[in-house]
């Protein structure tokens, strides 16, 4: 066994059952905290898989400052007086058949049915394409126009987030 | 830099985004530089639209094939060109309609944003009705999304408000996420985003029942923005609180783009080719979208029209109606013919003029009396006679009865259902036009058949407001009577149709 599935089964373990114990928690400071664990190993599979620009932006992203923003909302709403999701079993039943359905899909595309898996991608070119500078040659030339609408995207985003900030109408 | 040099090259095909752009960020520092005097943004904002029509009309007439288009992310021909003018028009008209909406007048210290995201709306749905990729798809998508939940809250002064734009919000993060999960599975199955693309790695040998559980997924997307049936339930909350402006905007641009969207997203995608009789031939082991838009419709309407039955606020009735309304327009597309898509792209003309013109009145009359309850509306006529009379003809005209031009619109999606042979389909579309009757009619027998609550009560228009109505009113007539120019628009822009 050579060194790259030894990490590929290590992270893909730790991913998979960080993931379970972060939905299986009733105190959501604990399933944040997994649900970082679980996005560091994600980003040490983007590493296996060449990706190093995607594992980084996970890890800054993500890891960083999405989670925090994430334990600050879960600070601010104080939430363990509301529990009432954790007793219905109905949606628990909702959620498990979706995950099993989604889960069935998967498994069925990857093991009996790609059409693109006759294309075979060179390991080089594979490490090639993961690195910043071809992203950054691939986004501001061939995908400029999706990356200027992103630009709007956020700016609209930022506009909102201040209408809604803004002290109410008197 | 080959890249780069075929962008410049092309980067004319996108002269009305980039005019909308200019026109945002215009409104933002002139937003900035005049603080508190915020009076003029309108105009600006009105100017930037008018120029920007007059791009999209001449895009109209561009002669492009899709291999030159913008590294096939976006297509630009004469469909799109002309939803991008509905789209626009309707936002010239909707900047004149917050002109005199008390509503939006009373958020004052607020106009700058409010226009800067309209013109970001307007951006998004440029690129929404033009694209012709999964990435440009589900950029735009959120661009239109973002800046719409935020407008439905704008006023922010009643709880209604900020309920319409919180559920906005949870059911469009909840549709466009399960949209992102489609186009996943799309790019996993093929490799690649471009519509076309994967329309050839499918056609090729593609896997029916994954391919078409990740096109259902991203319909979902797609049904969510015109509210068509299970994806609608945002909409009465929505239309009922968001400030009438922007319920009127929402019911007429957004709509436009995601039917623009739809028939872009299932002519790029599976349609292998259109023949001599203008049948859209589907590639072979995609989903049956004749059987699935038949099912869709059906649900859209029929609940649309019973659900508005029972309507006590008009703007919720109206909500209602649109979502009637989505579901007559998606039959022009179940049958995917080249005649159903001119017989949509008609019915559009028609549906953006007198639905405006509904909300119009409805904001006029709030306006006055304050109330959107159709109790509250008994014996309007006899105080504003002119208003009266021209929510009557908007009302005809949406249920579809001559000598309004709702009828012809209705009219041309009937002839091309039973040419496409789809009678049945046809009944019951006809059958629901007529259940729709009784809703509008219930509004117009509140407004002259009653006596008047508060005798004395007088209702003024003004100048401009006589002007905006009629505007409107004029044409709900003139083309159910003279409808040859509409036809032939319809017709052309269909002729121009890229493949």
């Amino acid at each position: 066994m050579n060194l790259e599935i030894i990490l590929f089964i290590l992270f893909s373990v730790i991913a998979a059952a960080s993931a379970v114990i972060m939905i299986t928690r009733a105190n959501p400071i604990i399933s944040a905290l997994f649900l970082v664990l679980n996005f560091a190993c994600l980003a040490g599979l983007y590493l296996l898989l060449n990706a190093q620009f995607i594992a980084v932006t996970q890890i800054i992203v993500y890891a960083g400052a999405i989670m925090v923003l994430f334990l600050f909302v879960i600070m601010l709403l104080r939430p363990e007086h509301d529990l009432t999701l954790q007793k219905k079993s109905k949606i628990k039943f909702m959620a498990a058949a979706a995950g099993i359905f989604v889960f069935a899909q998967l498994v069925y595309i990857i093991f009996f049915f790609s059409p693109n898996a006759s294309q075979k991608t060179s390991v080089q070119s594979s490490i090639n394409s993961g690195t910043i500078e071809q992203i950054g040659t691939a986004i501001f030339t061939k995908y400029v126009i999706p990356f200027e609408a992103a630009g709007y995207l956020l700016l609209a985003a930022a506009i909102g987030a201040l209408v809604l900030a803004k002290k109410k109408f008197e | 830099m080959e890249n780069l040099k075929t962008l410049v090259d092309s980067l004319y095909l996108l002269k009305p985004e980039i005019a909308i752009s200019c026109v945002l960020v215009l409104v933002i520092i002139m937003d900035l530089i005049m603080d508190k005097n915020k009076t003029f943004l309108p105009y600006v904002a009105l100017t930037g639209f008018i120029i920007t029509a007059f791009l999209v009309v001449e895009q109209y007439f561009f002669k492009t094939s899709i291999t030159q288009n913008l590294q096939k992310l976006l297509v630009i021909d004469a469909v799109g060109a002309f939803f991008k003018l509905i789209v626009i028009l309707a936002s010239c008209l909707i900047v004149y309609f917050s002109l005199i909406s008390k509503e939006v007048k009373e958020a004052f210290d607020r106009h700058g944003e409010y226009y800067a995201l309209i013109c970001g709306m307007v951006i998004g749905m440029f690129f929404m009705i033009s694209s012709a990729d999964l990435i440009m798809i589900y950029l735009s998508l959120e661009l239109v999304s973002l800046s719409s939940y935020v407008l439905a809250g704008f006023t922010k002064n009643s709880l209604r408000n900020s309920e319409a734009s919180l559920k906005y919000f949870v059911f469009g993060a909840m549709s466009s996420g399960i949209m992102l999960f489609g186009i996943s599975i799309i790019f996993g199955l093929t490799g690649t985003t471009n519509l076309l693309a994967v329309k050839s790695v499918m056609a090729a040998g593609g896997n029916s029942l994954t391919f078409l559980f990740a096109s259902i997924l991203i319909f979902a997307g797609i049904g969510y923005k015109i509210s068509a049936a299970p994806f609608h339930f945002w909409t009465p909350d929505v239309y009922e609180g968001a400030p009438i402006t922007i319920t009127a905007y929402l019911s007429i641009a957004s709509k436009a783009a995601g039917f623009a969207l739809l028939i872009r997203f299932i002519t790029l995608g599976y349609v292998q080719q259109i023949d001599a009789s203008g049948a859209w031939q589907l590639v072979a082991g995609s989903i049956d979208w004749k059987k699935f838009f038949t099912v869709i419709s059906i649900l859209t309407m029929t609940l649309g029209n019973f659900a508005a039955l029972w309507q006590d606020n008009i703007k919720r009735m109206l909500a209602y109606s649109s979502i009637a309304h989505a579901g007559y327009l998606l039959l022009g597309v179940v049958v995917l013919t080249n005649q159903g898509l001119s017989a949509v792209i008609l019915y559009f003309i028609v549906y953006a003029i007198m639905n405006l013109g509904a909300f119009l009145v409805v904001m006029l009359i709030a306006n006055k009396i304050g109330s959107e309850e159709i109790d509250d509306y008994k014996g309007l006529g006899y105080a504003t006679p002119f208003l009266g009379v021209c929510m009557a003809i908007f009302l005809i005209s949406l249920t579809g009865l001559p000598p309004t031009a709702g009828f012809i619109g209705k009219l041309y999606l009937f002839t091309a259902l039973i040419e496409a042979k789809m009678i049945p389909l046809a009944v019951i579309a006809i059958i629901n036009s007529v259940v729709s009757l009784y809703y509008y009619i219930r509004v117009l027998k509140h407004m002259f058949l009653t006596r008047p609550q508060n005798e004395d009560l007088v209702i003024n228009t003004s100048f401009a407001e006589y002007v905006i109505v009629l505007v409107l009113a004029v044409p709900v007539i003139l083309f159910g009577i003279y409808f040859t120019p509409i036809v032939n628009l319809a017709k052309n822009s269909v002729a121009l149709f890229l493949q």
